[in-house]
């Protein structure tokens, strides 16, 4: 279950087990019909942050998220987790490692309730095989049982108690994002790949999710973030990296990139 | 190897009656994006409104022509009544699968019930037979090629050097951005549709006439063939059907004289489901995989 | 009740049991786990020729007029067990087909060209199962002690179906509801996303096709042991059209669902052909019958695509618990 822990509160730049970083890729590369996506990426994601990947339109930041996450292959480059080289390693393997992502258009399951995408989401069910299915049936019925419990207190803090038989399909933009998150959250991640999980959310509630993510930080899980709103990159995120036409422009936090003058240029406005 | 040089004459009259249908059939998959599993009711269909012309005396040639006016007229019908509506109704590619296949059980059996259950025969002549070294084909046949070169050539000029066949080409390759531009995409998907149901009725009727003597459910098998000629050559690529419908055709005949005539289709199915199974953007395509 | 009404009975409800089997097969691939499958047919096919084979003797037999492989003269029940194995085998190639890369209605029309393609290559190619004759003599489970034309043959026959049926449907369910069964049904929605939650698509695909094609293969067997022959006439591709329009009509992804269609078009459909007399040229009113069929399916995928008995929402919110405990995260508690 989700609780704060004793991890370590401030993780510092010094080099050490500690700080071992979470994912690295190296020269992570992905051409398709001749458009360099992405091109030579090399990044750091340290452990117990939340990072954010910002930058223009069409700068790679989607690609990356969905090389990551195994959705796409990489041209070439190499991706390793969790010290774990999972370049050529499928996307469902990833997520049960630990390496899980949301998707930028909405991509809950429609035809399902609320509470069933909560459910379907978390691994290691016994129930969720065919010999489990048939005869593991007690043990699957308690572990549904535990995970209801950690999915009703997602649902009062997102304020979708009330929606939890309604069909995710039936709901308004911004509650299957926050379905969305809160799937990704009940996969128990250690590394979370968020593709702007504020896009099209109240305000309101994306504080709510703002805080949900500083818990889930300050309780261990790693975050990296695609996120076009700065006010959201500021409150959240750091180190923040800054990607342009396919390569890494520019590393640090936000009060950092704003003095450096060539990302100011291709990129933030003030 | 004369035998097998006469099976390749086999296998052009094939191949012509394959490519007059697998083009109709592939154009209706680049405009619509919908695998027409009905095109071989309308072919049939067409090819005994034929045959109740030709009983009344009518020419045959004549016969074609009004089954071809008949397959462009119902095949609009089709699309505007049924097959849009569905697509408008985001009924999905496997749901517009079992449409197209539930309207081709409809036509296939009204022709049966109709027609009646035995096999018909075209009232015609065949005409003398001429003779080139191994091959053998009776007036008929000649025509029935020349018939689908004059069909080819006349596909290849509206597409290339008419604005509609520009107009057709830009709506089937990107809907949206046809539209943008300014072309009327409804009224090009709607003449789409005449044309290639115009061809569908032709070509059942060339089946029928090539078939001697045939019933409603003489097509059933053929519609597999037409399929595998238009992946074959990539779906949604007309001159790619022409290619495929050469290739199945004489490809099909040779092995008939080779291994036996009864698994004829057999052959052109083993075929499709390769391409399917290895290649299913078609074996004549060049593509970069992305 | 006299002898002539009871076999009516019994002939009527095998036949709805195979088709009930049959059709839960299919809805468990089609239905559940959204696997476009439309060539099922050739795991009942394969059932039905696997258990004629094992069961019947040497193909010298009776004045050898036939020729098939196997003739193993098997008691029962393993003619029947090779059946729904013969018919899980079968659904490894076709697993090839229908695979996530290939869009589904390609892969629904390759399974189509598949089912066309066997029911060909049977129908040719005699040494196999004896071509487009078929398989005829095929002995009844048990006819060396019981006489298998007896009434009461019959009757213990069609519960005993009956009684195989209900157990299918208990596995078939026991799949559908369990967390399997939710994470088939996420794939049925969304394969990607589905990957992407850690679920191994390719896997669940092949497994739930191994399932459905024993269960077909099983109805085989059942259909096979009661009529005691089979052809390529049998199982022609229209007959998987039968299969799909039961489960657009009777309700898709539910089980009581699937065998109410079941009995609504199949068995419905040729009971009520019993009671119209047959008028205008043979063949008219079979072909009759097809047009209504199609337009069944048009009409139902029109007006009610989830058939007549809908998949029923999984509620859950009853088991969480009422509210009370705190929050067990450590926020600031912002809660306006």
């Amino acid at each position: 279950m989700l609780t704060a822990s004793d991890a370590p509160a401030e993780a510092t730049a010094s080099p050490g087990s500690l700080d071992e970083p979470l994912l690295v890729t190296r020269n992570l590369e992905r051409t398709f019909s001749g458009v360099r996506a992405v091109d030579g990426v090399s990044i750091d994601v340290r452990p117990g942050r939340i990072t954010g990947l910002i930058g223009p339109n069409g700068a790679g930041k989607s690609t990356m998220l969905a090389m990551l996450a195994g959705t796409t292959p990489s041209t070439s480059g190499q991706i390793l987790f969790d010290g774990r080289d999972v370049t050529r390693v499928p996307a469902f393997e990833r997520a049960r490692a630990g390496l899980v992502r949301t998707f930028q258009l909405s991509s809950e399951f429609k035809r399902m309730t609320v509470l069933e995408n909560l459910l379907v989401s978390v691994p290691g069910n016994p129930g969720d095989s065919l010999t489990g299915a048939l005869f593991a049936r007690r043990k699957a019925k308690k572990f549904d049982r535990e995970q209801l419990l950690v999915a009703g207190e997602l649902l009062e803090r997102f304020r979708m108690t009330s929606h939890a038989d309604t069909y995710a399909g039936a709901l308004s933009g911004g509650q299957r994002r926050l379905v969305e998150i809160m799937r990704a959250l009940m996969a128990r991640p250690k590394l979370l790949l968020l593709d702007e999980p504020m896009a099209g959310v109240h305000p309101r509630l994306a504080i709510e999710i703002g805080e949900h993510l500083i818990a889930l930080k300050e309780a261990g899980t790693t975050v990296l973030m695609v996120e076009h709103e700065l006010s959201i990159v500021d409150q959240l995120c750091d180190p923040v990296i800054v990607l342009a036409e396919g390569r890494v422009l520019a590393e640090g936090t936000m009060a950092d990139l704003r003095s450096q003058q060539d990302v100011v240029d291709a990129y933030l406005i003030g | 190897m004369s035998l097998i040089l006469e099976s390749v004459g086999f296998g052009l009259i094939t191949a012509a009656i394959l490519a007059i249908s697998a083009v109709g059939f592939t154009m209706q998959f680049a405009i619509t994006n919908v695998l027409n599993l009905s095109y071989s009711g309308v072919m049939i269909s067409a090819a005994f409104i034929a045959y109740g012309l030709n009983v009344v005396g009518l020419n045959i040639w004549l016969c074609l022509v009004m089954a071809g006016i008949y397959g462009a007229v119902l095949s609009f019908l089709l699309n505007r009544f049924i097959f849009r509506p569905f697509q408008r109704r985001n009924a999905g590619a496997v749901g517009m699968v079992i449409v197209t296949l539930a309207v081709g059980l409809v036509l296939t059996n009204l022709t049966l019930a109709f027609g009646g259950p035995d096999n018909v025969s075209y009232t015609l002549n065949n005409g003398p037979t001429f003779t080139a070294g191994p091959f053998v084909m009776t007036a008929i046949q000649l025509a029935e090629i020349a018939l689908a070169i004059v069909t080819m050539l006349g596909v290849h000029a509206l597409l290339k050097f008419t604005r509609l066949g520009k107009a057709m080409r830009a709506t089937a390759a990107n809907l949206s951005l046809a539209r943008a531009s300014g072309i009327r995409t409804e009224r090009v998907i709607a003449i789409t549709w005449l044309i290639t149901g115009f061809l569908c009725g032709m070509a059942g009727t060339v089946f029928a006439m090539d078939s001697g003597s045939f019933g409603a459910s003489s097509i059933a098998l053929f519609l597999v063939v037409i399929i595998a000629a238009a992946v074959v050559g990539g779906v949604g690529r007309p001159y790619g059907a022409m290619a495929g419908a050469l290739i199945i055709g004489v490809v099909m005949e040779v092995s008939a004289s080779i291994i036996s005539a009864d698994y004829k289709e057999a052959v052109a199915f083993v075929i499709l489901l390769l391409v399917l199974a290895l290649r299913p953007e078609g074996v004549l395509v060049r593509t970069s995989r992305a | 009740m006299s002898n002539g009404t009871l076999y009516y009975l019994t002939t009527i409800f095998t036949y709805a049991a195979v088709d009930m089997m049959a059709c839960l097969g299919l809805n468990l691939q089609f239905g559940v786990s959204g696997i476009t499958n439309f060539g099922f047919i050739i795991y009942q096919a394969v059932g039905a020729y696997v258990a004629a084979v094992l069961s019947m003797p040497g193909d010298a037999a009776n004045g050898g007029f036939q020729t098939y492989i196997g003739g193993l003269h098997m008691p029962f029940p393993f003619p029947w067990i090779g059946a729904a194995l013969a018919g899980a085998i079968i659904a490894v190639p076709t697993g090839l087909v229908v695979r996530r890369s290939l869009r589904p209605d390609y892969a629904a029309v390759a399974m189509l060209v598949t089912a066309v393609f066997l029911n060909t290559f049977v129908n040719n190619f005699r040494p196999l199962f004896n071509g487009a004759a078929g398989l005829a003599l095929v002995p009844a489970p048990f006819s060396g002690i019981f006489n298998s034309q007896s009434a009461s043959y019959q009757v213990y026959y069609t519960l005993f179906a009956l009684f195989l049926v209900g157990l299918v449907y208990l596995v078939v369910r026991l799949i559908s509801e369990s967390p399997y069964g939710r994470s088939l049904r996420a794939m049925r929605d969304d394969e990607l996303t589905a990957g992407a939650i850690g679920k191994n698509t390719d896997k669940m695909r092949m497994t739930i096709l191994l399932v459905g094609g024993a269960i077909g293969g099983l109805s085989g067997a059942m259909l096979v042991g009661f009529i005691n022959l089979w052809a390529p006439s049998a199982w022609t591709y229209p007959e998987t059209i039968v299969l799909i329009a039961a489960i657009i009509v009777g309700g898709r992804g539910n089980h009581v669902g699937a065998m109410f269609g079941a009995l609504l078009v199949p068995v419905g459909f040729l009971e009520v052909t019993r009671y119209i007399p047959p008028f205008g040229p043979p063949g008219l009113v079979p072909a009759l019958e097809w047009v209504v069929t199609g337009i069944l399916i048009l009409a139902f995928l029109w007006a009610r695509p989830e058939g007549i008995l809908r998949e029923r929402r999984r509620r859950l919110a009853k088991f969480l618990p009422v509210q009370g405990p705190p929050p067990l995260l450590g926020s600031s508690g912002v809660d306006s």
